[in-house]
């Protein structure tokens, strides 16, 4: 019997799919776990994982420049 | 021409036709009832300018740079008009933010801002024609104006009891941008300026070139900044460029941190945040490179590569940051019966080209929103045919469940 299920899919680098693993433990939005750089997910999460994800890699970013953090962005 | 019975054979001689002939005649000498040159004023301006072209060509640069420096967002310029911001918002050099209620610069944009001024005007004609129609303006009549725009002469007042409502529409417009100048809206004559009359001569930077007061000229002196190049790119992001032209300091200012400003030069850094800030409004990597490279100092170009390798690399590396994720709409197909079912499907999904994702091992694959319809309806044929022929009881049903649909 076929199954289809409408989703979004997300293509990325290995590194970005634990992140999104690891958000998912959180809120399951993952509804099938493809391979290594593919994940299919609930539409509705797609704003807040890429949302919570570029949060997660500014927070590992190092400025190479020491300055007081300006509060444009 | 013979074909366009232009030229009619008349017993061994070749004959023009009379009409034609006469039209010709009138074009090139500019005689006659027609207006393809535009109609020369017939009254004395008593307020006609003194040293008209110097002043025109003045009127013509506050105009064009009013328009660029409010593209790149320099606060103390006055806005332009309505139907001038209308016409940018139309053209997608600039769109609308919707939190902020603003206008803000596109990725198309600032394509626009490193092309030279006519290039810019040609543009903006386009986008003006395209613009008219929507304003229901007849095209052959803006049209019609635009080409006697190329052939005025400079420095000339021009009547505009001759044109039709449209025509003085467009020049009103027309004023805006500062193509042409007129003293104030009732005003019976119009001026060509320089930007106008040079639409069709091929030669861009004649409004550089001309000797104009310059200390108000600002986009010859970019024109002529450009021409030298004026960026110094150092291999530890600091970035020096000997302008004083606050419209490039503003382009620059799109994608980099500016620190400090003296008379002739600013000093600025080339931060991951400033390049951030430039790709979300809609700036390519590509395009900042190309900018640097063709704005590079003539010192610079003695070494090879032109732009220091780190740089260029590190903001194509910050770049590709942001697209660390692609989403893509799809649907999932998945439990399959068996194997020779699923390569069925896939093949013609395949051929279809829809198929985003596949693996044979797991028979699932992923197909785009729009690819998903057809493939149903694939299937649910082949449902229906399985049914129809289903003598035998091995034979597997096929079914649809749809999740979510």
């Amino acid at each position: 019997m076929v199954k289809v299920i409408k989703g979004v899919l997300l293509q990325c680098d290995p590194t970005v799919k634990q992140v999104i693993l690891n958000l998912d433990e959180r809120d399951h939005f993952i509804i099938e776990d493809l391979d290594e750089t593919h994940v299919f997910v609930e539409a509705s999460c797609v704003e807040k994982v890429k949302k919570s994800l570029e949060d997660l890699l500014e927070e590992n970013t190092y400025k190479f420049e020491s300055q007081p953090p300006n509060n444009k962005d | 021409m013979s074909k366009l019975y232009i030229l009619m054979d008349d017993h061994g001689h070749m004959v023009m036709n009379t009409t034609f002939r006469e039209q010709f005649r009138n074009a090139l000498t500019g005689g006659g009832e027609h207006q393809s040159f535009g109609v020369p004023s017939s009254s004395v301006d008593r307020h006609r300018p003194e040293n008209v072209v110097a002043f025109l060509d003045n009127h013509a640069t506050r105009q064009w740079e009013s328009i660029l420096h409010y593209m790149v967002g320099t606060a103390s310029m006055q806005t332009p008009k309505k139907a001038v911001r209308d016409l940018l918002v139309r053209s997608g050099l600039m769109s609308l933010r919707l939190d902020t209620n603003e206008l803000k610069i596109t990725n198309k944009g600032f394509q626009f801002l490193l092309q030279d001024v006519n290039t810019q005007v040609w543009a903006f004609l386009l986008q003006y024609l395209d613009y008219a129609e929507v304003l229901q303006m007849d095209l052959v009549e803006v049209l019609n104006f635009f080409f006697m725009l190329g052939s005025l002469e400079l420095g000339q007042d021009y009547s505009v009891e001759q044109l039709t409502d449209t025509q003085k529409q467009v020049v009103e417009d027309l004023a805006n941008f500062g193509l042409l100048y007129r003293r104030k809206r009732s005003s019976r004559r119009y001026y060509p300026t320089r930007l106008a009359t040079t639409l069709t001569s091929g030669n861009s930077a004649l409004l550089g070139r001309h000797p104009v007061p310059s200390a108000v000229n600002l986009v010859a002196g970019e024109d002529i900044a450009t021409e030298q190049g004026f960026i110094i790119l150092e291999t530890n992001y600091k970035l020096y460029a000997y302008t004083d032209s606050p419209l490039q300091i503003a382009v620059l200012n799109l994608f980099c941190d500016l620190k400090s400003r003296f008379a002739n030069m600013v000093c600025g850094m080339i931060t991951r945040d400033s390049i951030k800030e430039a790709l979300t409004n809609g700036i390519t990597a590509e395009q900042i490179i190309s900018y640097l490279n063709s704005h590079a100092h003539p010192q610079m170009k003695k070494s090879m590569p032109l732009l220091p390798l780190t740089v260029i690399d590190q903001i194509r590396l910050w770049e590709m940051e942001r697209n660390r994720l692609q989403a893509s709409e799809g649907h999932l197909y998945e439990q399959f019966r068996c194997q020779a079912d699923y390569d069925n499907v896939l093949r013609y999904a395949q051929t279809l080209g829809v198929v985003l994702w596949s693996n044979a091992r797991k028979c699932m694959f992923v197909v785009t929103e729009v690819g998903h319809q057809q493939v149903r309806a694939f299937i649910q044929k082949r449902i229906a045919q399985r049914k129809n022929g289903a003598t035998n009881s091995s034979t597997p049903t096929w079914q649809t469940q749809r999740n979510n649909m």
